[in-house]
């Protein structure tokens, strides 16, 4: 490969500099003009959600591979490259982190305090995630990586909210930790593989010894599975999401939580595919727990925040346990759930915060009734508890039944049982869903008024993007697909 | 008597000197003056060896006279900090100043 | 798209099965605030999707092959699926009934539901369900087949729940999800199994499977069971029956609906049409039969000692279904059809005279109402006897036919243990319905007089007020009791109908019956039917005697026996169980321990290393005693040491 390929206009870059381009300008104005900040945000929230969607609709999904390809030699010493590509996996990550911050910055509409700030950390945040998931070169997956961790930290603790600095501090901390197991990897993987490059194709094509691939698929899987939740790592996943505000757990949850498993499917498994043959049956096994175990502690949270949490658990189980199949199936399925519990998720943290932010509370048995006071905001909550529970139609079920043929056929015991987890879900999001919003109205929150059109708008998107992908799998499944078949043929 | 091991040995007795009482002076003056006998140790000792070992190059005198620079600096900042010291706590000994402590 | 201009079945099943959708889409994004317009669009679209669906059954009738139209959906890897209608005569005869009924119960919901704050949200959730429930039935394969059936879950949830302000309606509807859902989880596992195992989940394709000797019989016993656990779930079975009684906690209509001709008929449907592939597996259909037989006796001791008129006729939907199951498991396939047909003309015509009487009295219990006057609602009164009449299987009405039919397939039994469990429930079903009817008729010490005046008053108030909303319940009430009068006699050109195209079913049904026609059933044909129409009329003299006649003691033979009345009017300690196990095993058990592991093992854990890291920093800041000097001694002896190290 030569060192410069570059195919027209950079749009990879484009969407990448969307972000740092609205992080500058947001500095730029003075910390007063809220509105201006807003606007200004959301601006480039729509630059980058118009230039993701151009991508998608331009995707060749019949030609598959890396497309849109921009690589510049950036260290030549040390192998460094701006790497940049899209193919069927990332594709839908993109457009999922379009989606979730245009939404995202659109709901904290409301935001007065330290508006500025806020958004440009947000912008920060979102540049790291758009970078790990744009990047192909190694080293510029670990900075973007880290960019997008760091800013969790202030985030949550200037505009969190429950234990914000507890919170805070054991989100960072578990990141962190993830940190320090992937960046050795990474750089025994540039010195097994000669110290001469960081990008993860060329990587790929040296190949590392069986030995080799063993640690290193270890050490990614551990690294990644911190931030993708995976049993028994994922108690900072409820903690984090409960102090986060409203928009910081739509991206994280929707969006962060996404990268691990990016990570796990794009480093680990592209580099370390007989490493992962080895672990498979470990990552099974934690997965399988992780999708009963989320679930049934579920059950037993009195905080909205915490359940959604601990469905985050259960649903990231889902997707670890397609990419431990290794099969197609198990893969897309996997892939798709990464989307379609992103766009649902942000949904439900959209929901809650808007009740939040009404009622000050997300306390269960303190709420009741809001379908009598808020039957709009109620209803965009129930439609993401259907999502949650698979319900056919909205763009999970696919990925769950995707996953569970690839997963009763690989491992049909672990499967069945993670089937079961499905009963429970169930029984946990309508438990949630009949405590909070059914019974007599609480006179309390009469006054409170309902989701104006206006705010309504981000929630009907998310939505909107469930029942079309519920609807239409056949359009997100054609392009993921087109990356993962030659990916699973590799192996 | 005009041999190595002579000043050898009182380059070393010079140095432990010093050290004894930079370890043992509570006094800061006390301290600092005993830094400058075992800079004057250690000098002696570069001058011992250039002497008797290698004596073309003059690496030693250099090295002598680059310490007595050191030391001229190190005494001037040494002394300033004594005195911004006793400024604060009246008082130039070393056990009063104990703001370090875990 | 040209194509489905081009075939005027297409385009009908096309637009039949998607308008109701619209509508809901309609509803909810639209109209929420103007309640007449949302019923208006919803009763139009299910009209005419009647309509297309009366045409689709005329056009397969006269055809002699099924229609089948297919586009692709999605694929992933070698999984391909495929989105599509399959008309064949048994998906045609019940997308008409789904869609009649549904449209009864529709026009008669504009009278029903006239000025509840929910209007239109009703409509939008009967949309969806009438939906649902014909796309499910119409569903080229098992895959499709499931979505839909899981949506017909999720609206009978909805509807299920509708008076969400109470906590018992919310509660029936959660359970009635999470119950359904444990069965949807093996029907789910059965899909797989079969994508895996069989790799077409076509539904002719499956039918037709078992024939070709590609799979084994191990294979297909496992798959036949596992999507017999949907059925469990979905027509309430037995250990999974005790939703359906408290689903009623919904609007009547909704029951009315639920209970004849979508969500538990889903059940039985999904078993008549894979037919051919339980038939392949002996074993499956024999626990088929066995859940069938015990799920109808023990219904049927259910509804006899609940007061509630909708319950008595929830325990009775279960019963026949039992029986229904019992049937098809027995392989007289065209009998559990006819009285899935027949029971969803009559079931829908019980329940929505019962939502009479609970419109106009406010009350559920049967005795409340017998006393109030209710057997001065002429019409309702009569439609309400053909209805029991049916039921308990009095010729000539439809349910007598259909029980015949049944009985005549456990008849070819070998053992004959099935043919008289049919009998016996067919004669408590006759003992409980009438039970019902002559507390309606009979109430103990007469009519309240000055009560029911009054009532009567504000009831020719009402009237004269609500004239065509009364009519809007009235008339579908009496046309589904002349269709429940004359459906009976179509008995033979519906069987040569369903039984037209089927190659596969019909010899799947003689496979699965060949072992007691070898020896010509336990009883002859004629002794048969006297059997039936005895056991039936049995009960209702018992019943008579009971609580009919003059001077009875209308307690009924139970309420001697303390223990058993308890027993059954606690479902048999069905749900005590289910509670008990939710409570000790799953909130109290797993989530607990779970939940404590998370706080103080993995959390503990953390936090614990946290706190040792923090503590050991205190423990080291100890030695910092601020001296310069010790620090500097520290030095020189660790440098010394170092030096005579490197020496030595």
């Amino acid at each position: 490969m030569t060192s410069m390929e570059m195919a027209g206009f950079p749009i990879l870059t484009a969407i990448l500099m969307s972000t740092v381009l609205g992080l500058f300008s947001i500095l730029l104005i003075p910390p007063e003009r809220t509105k201006l900040v807003k606007q200004v945000s959301m601006f480039w929230a729509t630059v980058g959600l118009i230039l993701t969607l151009w991508l998608y609709f331009n995707f060749d999904h019949n030609k598959g591979g890396l497309q849109f390809v921009e690589r510049v030699l950036w260290v030549k010493s040390l192998g460094i490259y701006w790497f940049h590509g899209v193919d069927g996996i990332n594709m839908p990550m993109l457009l999922l982190t379009a989606v979730v911050l245009f939404t995202g910055v659109w709901t904290m509409w409301e935001l007065e305090y330290r508006a500025k700030e806020f958004f440009a950390l947000m912008f920060l945040l979102v540049a790291g995630v758009y970078g790990m998931f744009l990047s192909m070169d190694l080293f510029w997956m670990f900075v973007w990586y880290d960019v997008s961790l760091f800013p969790m930290y202030p985030l949550i603790s200037i505009w969190g909210g429950t234990r914000k600095e507890y919170g805070a501090m054991k989100l960072t901390l578990y990141l962190l930790a993830g940190s320090a197991l992937i960046l050795p990897a990474i750089i025994y993987a540039w010195v097994q593989g000669g110290a001469v490059t960081f990008d993860l194709f060329e990587l790929q094509r040296i190949g590392f010894s069986l030995y080799d691939q063993k640690i290193l698929f270890v050490m990614l899987y551990l690294g990644f599975g911190i931030l993708a939740a995976v049993w028994p790592f994922h108690t900072w996943s409820p903690v984090g999401h409960v102090a986060a505000p409203t928009a910081v757990s739509m991206i994280h949850a929707g969006v962060l939580m996404k990268l691990g498993a990016y990570g796990i499917l794009r480093i680990g498994m592209t580099l370390c595919p007989q490493g992962l043959g080895y672990w498979s049956d470990l990552m099974a096994l934690l997965a399988c727990i992780g999708i009963v175990y989320g679930a049934l502690v579920g059950l037993a949270q009195t905080d909205l925040k915490y359940v959604i949490g601990y469905s985050s658990v259960s649903h990231m189980g889902i997707v670890g346990l397609g990419l431990a199949t290794m099969t197609v199936s198990g893969i897309n399925g996997a892939v798709f759930q990464m989307f379609a519990h992103g766009v649902m998720t942000a949904l439900f943290f959209s929901s809650v915060g808007y009740i939040y932010d009404k009622t000050h509370t997300k306390v269960i048995p303190e709420l009741g009734g809001m379908s009598k006071t808020m039957p709009i905001a109620s209803a965009f909550f129930i439609i993401a508890a259907l999502a949650g529970i698979g319900v056919p139609l909205m763009a999970s079920f696919w990925a769950e039944l995707l996953v569970f043929i690839a997963a009763v056929q690989v491992f049909p015991v672990g499967g069945i049982f993670a089937l079961v987890g499905l009963i429970i879900s169930a029984l946990f999001m309508l438990r949630v869903v009949q405590r909070t919003f059914y019974g007599e109205k609480n006179e309390k929150f009469a006054h409170l008024p309902d989701v104006s059109p206006f705010l309504a708008v981000p929630r009907i998107i998310l939505i909107g993007v469930i029942l079309f992908f519920g609807f239409f799998p056949k359009v997100m499944l054609d392009v993921i697909q087109s990356a993962v078949i030659p990916f699973v043929g590799s192996f | 008597m005009n041999s190595l091991n002579t000043y050898l040995i009182i380059s070393a007795f010079l140095f432990s000197i010093g050290l004894v009482g930079v370890l043992q002076r509570r006094n800061l003056i006390g301290m600092l003056i005993s830094v400058e006998l075992m800079l004057n140790g250690a000098s002696l000792n570069f001058m011992a060896f250039n002497r008797f070992l290698a004596p073309e190059p003059v690496v030693g005198q250099v090295i002598a006279l680059a310490i007595m620079g050191l030391a001229a600096a190190e005494t001037a900042i040494g002394l300033s900090i004594i005195l911004a010291l006793y400024r604060k706590m009246h008082s130039i000994n070393i056990e009063q100043a104990q703001r370090l402590k875990g | 798209m040209d194509a489905i201009f081009k075939d005027p079945v297409l385009l009908a099943t096309v637009i039949g099965t998607s308008l109701p959708f619209l509508s809901m889409a309609v509803i909810l994004c639209l109209t929420r605030h103007n309640p007449m317009l949302s019923s208006r669009i919803s009763v139009t679209a299910i009209v005419v999707a009647a309509i297309c669906a009366l045409f689709n059954l005329a056009k397969v009738a006269s055809a002699s092959h099924a229609f089948r139209f297919d586009t692709a959906w999605m694929s992933s890897g070698n999984i391909h699926l495929t989105f599509g209608y399959y008309l064949d005569p048994l998906s045609a005869l019940m997308l008409t009934i789904v869609a009649v009924v549904a449209c009864l119960v529709q026009i008669y919901s504009l009278g029903y539901m006239s000025g509840d704050p929910g209007y239109s949200r009703y409509y939008a959730f009967m949309s969806l369900f009438a939906w649902a429930m014909m796309n499910m039935v119409i569903a080229s394969t098992l895959i499709q087949l499931f979505i839909f059936w899981e949506l017909v879950g999720l609206a009978s949830y909805m509807l299920i729940g509708f008076y969400y302000e109470k906590f018992s309606a919310s509660q029936a509807g959660k359970k009635a999800f999470v119950m359904t859902r444990v069965g949807d989880v093996g029907f789910f596992l059965g899909i797989i199994i079969l994508t895996l195992g069989f790799g077409n989940l076509g539904i002719p394709d499956l039918n037709s499977a078992p024939g070709t000797g590609t799979l084994t019989t191990g294979f297909i016993t496992m798959a036949a069971m596992l999507i017999f656990c949907g059925v469990v779930g979905k027509s309430a079975q037995f250990p999974l029956i005790t939703w359906l009684p408290d689903a009623m906690e919904g609007p009547t209509p909704v029951s009315a609906l639920l209970h004849s001709a979508t969500m538990v008929a889903a059940g039985v449907y999904v078993f008549s049409r894979i037919f051919p592939f339980f038939a392949a597996s002996p074993d499956a259909m024999l626990v088929a039969l066995a859940i069938g037989t015990v799920t109808m006796l023990l219904a049927s001791t259910m509804a006899m000692t609940t007061y509630d008129l909708k319950q008595v006729w929830a325990y009775s939907t279960v019963s026949q279904l039992g029986m229904m199951v019992m049937s098809l498991a027995a392989g007289g396939y065209f009998a559990g059809v006819f009285h899935l047909t027949t029971h969803a003309g009559f079931k829908a015509l019980l329940f929505l005279c019962s939502g009479i009487f609970i419109h106009e009295f406010h009350t559920n219990d049967m005795r409340v109402i017998g006393k109030q006057g209710g057997r001065r609602q002429i019409i309702p009164m009569i439609c309400i006897t053909v209805g029991a009449l049916a039921l308990s299987g009095v010729p000539p009405f439809s349910g007598f036919f259909s029980k015949e039919a049944i009985l005549a397939a456990l008849n070819a039994q070998a053992s004959p243990i099935w043919l008289f469990a049919g009998l016996f429930g067919a004669f408590l079903t006759a003992y409980y319905s009438f039970r019902l009817i002559f507390y309606l008729l009979f109430p103990k010490g007469g009519i309240e007089e000055k009560h029911a005046v009054h009532e009567m008053d504000s009831h020719g108030h009402k009237e004269e007020h609500h004239g065509g909303l009364f009519w809007a319940m009235a008339v579908p009430v009496m046309i589904l009791a002349c269709v429940t009068v004359v459906l009976g006699f179509t008995e033979h050109s519906l069987q040569g109908y369903i039984m037209a195209g089927g190659g596969a079913v019909k010899h799947a049904s003689t496979q699965a019956a060949a072992g007691g026609e070898a020896h010509g059933g336990v009883v002859g044909h004629q002794l048969l039917v006297i059997l039936g129409i005895s056991a039936g009329l049995l009960g209702i003299i018992l019943a008579w005697f009971e609580f009919g006649r003059k001077g009875a003691s209308r307690n009924g033979f139970l309420s001697y026996f303390p223990p058993v009345w308890k027993l059954f009017d606690a479902r048999w300690y069905m749900d005590a169980f289910f509670r008990w196990f939710l409570d000790t095993a799953i909130y109290s058990g797993l989530t607990n321990i779970f939940t404590r592991n998370d706080r103080r093992i993995i959390d503990g854990g953390i936090d614990g290393i946290c706190f040792f890291t923090e503590a050991g920093g205190r423990i080291f800041s100890f030695m910092q005693s601020g001296m310069l000097q010790y620090n500097l001694l520290i030095m020189v002896l660790v440098a010394g040491l170092a030096m005579l190290f490197c020496l030595v």
